[in-house]
């Protein structure tokens, strides 16, 4: 069974068609890379997929149902995790405050919080004093790990990820596909938005978008 | 729960943009505080005066609303001139309906707020040769005394001749009979005092009297000696008193002495006495009574002596005097009749600056909302904006909107909230010596802008206001007694002002800040779409 089925999905920027019926399923224990060339609407779909914007036709269903009948910050708090190309981190808290406030906006109730909060980005290779350092004070790729530990703090099926190599050094890549490598096994759906090659190679399937013509 | 811990650490990771606001609210607030706490103090000063204030009212006949009321004369012809004012039919109305009688004034008495009641019958009487009256004058001539028997009459245009009539004629003296030792409420408050023998019996018949020290050195008088004194209507009616002591009065001072000429009205010429035997005396009078023609206008009049009766009502409080004006009103008592109390008077008098100081800081008060709102406004505008990226990516993450919105204005709600508790607390400091400097200012305008009068007047240069200019110091509450029947008195200085009505109408300000500010932000943060603001991040 599915877990997050695209049907017919198109979408368009005035005339401009970005997206054309895709059509797609997405399962559980399996990690996705969708590809294409710049401009050829990967982010688009990402956003779409995490219901920051809906699609111009077609459907959405996650398990079944239409997340269009879903309330869309319940989706996002709840039911996906999404990290973003820049991360998009709270930059006046730590580390640890950005991690526990996804998990309050989720409404984890978790009275040891703290403790997991720690322990996730412990998980993606953050020390205790990282985890209390302003996110600011991190590089790129720490940056990034707390993106990670962030979208999976309320323990979502589906991980969406644009981008999540793009600006960190081959050792760091290899760390981090090693991370989604883990939670796809652990049985999450991940789906990684790139354009690079090795990180398809590291997928189970792979999804081409191709640039649309002028409509 | 997380909005508020959220809303805390943001307020501590902006320092500077906190404190900038803390700043302005903190101003802001002082400023209310001040203009609350003065309001209040206005506020208080009158409340608690009030609530321990023992009022007196008298019930006087209104001279206006009855020329008013009078049937108006059939006009003439000529429809330009203004119809002629009936004199005579007014001193007949003032002669025979003006006057309530005692049985009248009992009867309000009656009501069921009056706590105290007492009357005084005030009669004016010449003196025999060996009696004159205390007068600026060195000597004072038969034709003296002569023309002020002529009282309002002689001296309206037109001749009023009904006035003295029904008034008592203006005399020498002037004797006052009170219905009891409360009624004397000169010697009850200690402007009047008895220096030498003692005061007449309460309620005796007897004609016993007393007289002022000036009157007694005047005329060489003793306590024990007898005094003569003569009905200006009938030379031939005498009455002798018995003088029992001697009083001071600290009211009398020049301008009373040469008020209108008429030493009768001059407190040195003021014979005391029990009501009880001045009415003994005025019944005498009536029955040796005789029909006379005024020689001046050519009318008759009864030659009786007629006493001017005035009574005073006591209440418990202020609601006993408004119950009591309502119940008079009830019971019968003619629009034609006001009822007053020269003790509300006098207290609305003495808190004019004190007021005018609490309307200034009201409308300053106003002022200072209105500015303080609108910066607030303006800087959580630019607040909001600059944390744009911030509400994109908590939206993102599935925070919603309104919970985001909330967050911001618990922030300012926060920040304005320790701003105003430390503004109420410089303010409660500051706004005693403030509104007493300020009200210091008003009393001091209030006194130049009298003493400006009295010289546009002719009269600045005796250096007499009218009004004391030392009253300064004198607590709230305590004054009342003083200014019974004194010129007016000022509050001058407030002790405390900030309590906790004020702190309370601070909290309304945060809350009301917070509101306005709010939601300007909250009308932006409804407005941003999280995927727009993120895309044009990246």
């Amino acid at each position: 069974m599915s877990l997050l089925s695209l049907k017919n999905i198109s979408f368009s920027y005035g005339k401009k068609i970005i997206l054309n019926d895709i059509t797609y399923d997405f399962e559980a224990g399996k990690m996705y890379c969708i590809t294409g060339k710049s401009g050829a609407g990967k982010t688009t779909l990402l956003s779409i997929l995490s219901g920051l914007a809906a699609p111009g036709s077609g459907s959405i269903f996650y398990k079944d149902e239409d997340i269009a009948k879903i309330d869309k910050y319940k989706f996002r708090s709840k039911y996906m995790g999404v990290i973003f190309q820049s991360f998009n981190l709270i930059t006046k808290f730590t580390a640890l405050e950005n991690v526990m406030l996804s998990m309050d906006i989720a409404g984890v109730k978790d009275k040891q919080r703290a403790k997991k909060a720690a322990e996730l980005l412990a998980e993606v290779g953050l020390d205790s004093d990282e985890a209390n350092r302003r996110v600011l004070m991190l590089s790129g790729g720490q940056q990034q790990r707390v993106a990670i530990a962030r979208a999976l703090s309320y323990n979502p099926d589906i991980i969406l990820a644009d981008e999540p190599t793009g600006n960190l050094d081959t050792e760091t890549q290899a760390e981090i596909m090693e991370i989604f490598r883990r939670l796809a096994d652990n049985g999450k759906c991940v789906i990684l938005v790139s354009h690079s090659p090795q990180v398809a190679k590291m997928c189970d399937e792979c999804y081409q978008l191709q640039a649309q013509k002028k409509g | 729960m997380y909005i508020f811990k959220n809303a805390l650490r943001c307020i501590s990771r902006s320092k500077g943009r906190n404190i900038l606001i803390g700043i302005i609210v903190l101003v802001i607030a002082v400023s209310a505080c001040i203009g609350l706490s003065i309001r209040q103090a206005a506020e208080n000063a009158r409340k608690e005066t009030l609530d321990g204030m023992s009022v007196t009212a008298t019930i006087s006949f209104d001279r206006q609303s009855a020329m008013s009321n009078m049937t108006p004369p059939t006009q003439g012809g000529d429809m330009s001139s203004p119809p002629e004012f009936d004199r005579s039919q007014f001193a007949e109305m003032m002669g025979s309906s003006s006057a309530l009688t005692l049985e009248e004034y009992e009867t309000y008495a009656k009501a069921q707020t009056v706590k105290d009641f007492y009357y005084s019958l005030s009669v004016s009487l010449d003196g025999d040769d060996n009696l004159l009256p205390v007068s600026s004058e060195d000597t004072q001539t038969e034709d003296d005394t002569e023309n002020n028997k002529g009282g309002f009459g002689g001296m309206m245009p037109g001749g009023m001749g009904g006035f003295d009539r029904v008034m008592g004629a203006q005399s020498d003296f002037t004797v006052v009979g009170y219905s009891s030792e409360t009624a004397m409420t000169d010697f009850i408050n200690g402007t009047a005092s008895v220096t030498t023998g003692e005061v007449f019996a309460e309620g005796t018949k007897d004609y016993e009297c007393i007289i002022s020290e000036e009157l007694a050195t005047y005329n060489n008088l003793s306590v024990g000696d007898s005094i003569t004194v003569i009905n200006p209507n009938s030379e031939t009616e005498s009455y002798i008193l018995t003088v029992t002591g001697f009083y001071t009065d600290t009211t009398a001072n020049e301008n009373s002495f040469s008020m209108m000429g008429m030493t009768s009205n001059d407190p040195a010429n003021k014979i005391y006495m029990s009501y009880n035997a001045l009415q003994a005396m005025v019944e005498a009078s009536e029955g040796v009574s005789e029909t006379k023609t005024d020689e001046d206008t050519g009318r008759e009049f009864e030659t009786a002596l007629t006493g001017t009766l005035s009574a005073t009502y006591s209440f418990a409080d202020v609601e006993g005097f408004e119950q009591f004006e309502s119940d008079v009103r009830e019971m019968g008592l003619d629009e034609s009749y006001t009822v007053s109390s020269t003790d509300i008077t006098a207290f609305e008098n003495s808190l004019t600056p004190l007021t005018t100081l609490s309307k200034t800081a009201g409308y300053f008060l106003i002022v200072i909302l209105i500015i303080g709102a609108v910066i607030l406004v303006v800087l959580n505008i630019f607040s909001v904006r600059e944390r744009k990226y911030e509400i994109g990516v908590l939206t993102a993450m599935g925070m919603k909107k309104t919970k985001v919105a909330m967050q911001f204005m618990a922030e300012i709600f926060m920040v304005t909230l320790v701003s105003v508790i430390i503004g109420a607390a410089v303010g409660a400091v500051a706004s005693v010596p403030v509104a007493n400097t300020l009200l210091e200012n008003q009393t001091t305008a209030k006194e130049q802008q009298f003493q400006n009068m009295e010289q546009g007047f002719g009269r600045g240069d005796k250096g007499e206001t009218g009004m004391p200019g030392n009253m300064g110091g004198m607590p709230q509450g305590g004054f009342m007694k003083d200014f019974i029947g004194n010129p007016t008195e000022y509050i001058t200085e407030i002790n405390s002002a900030t309590d906790v009505t004020v702190l309370l109408q601070m909290l309304g300000i945060a809350v009301l800040l917070t509101l306005i500010a709010g939601m300007a932000s909250m009308l932006f943060i409804m407005r941003y779409e999280p995927l727009r603001i993120l895309s044009n991040r990246d």
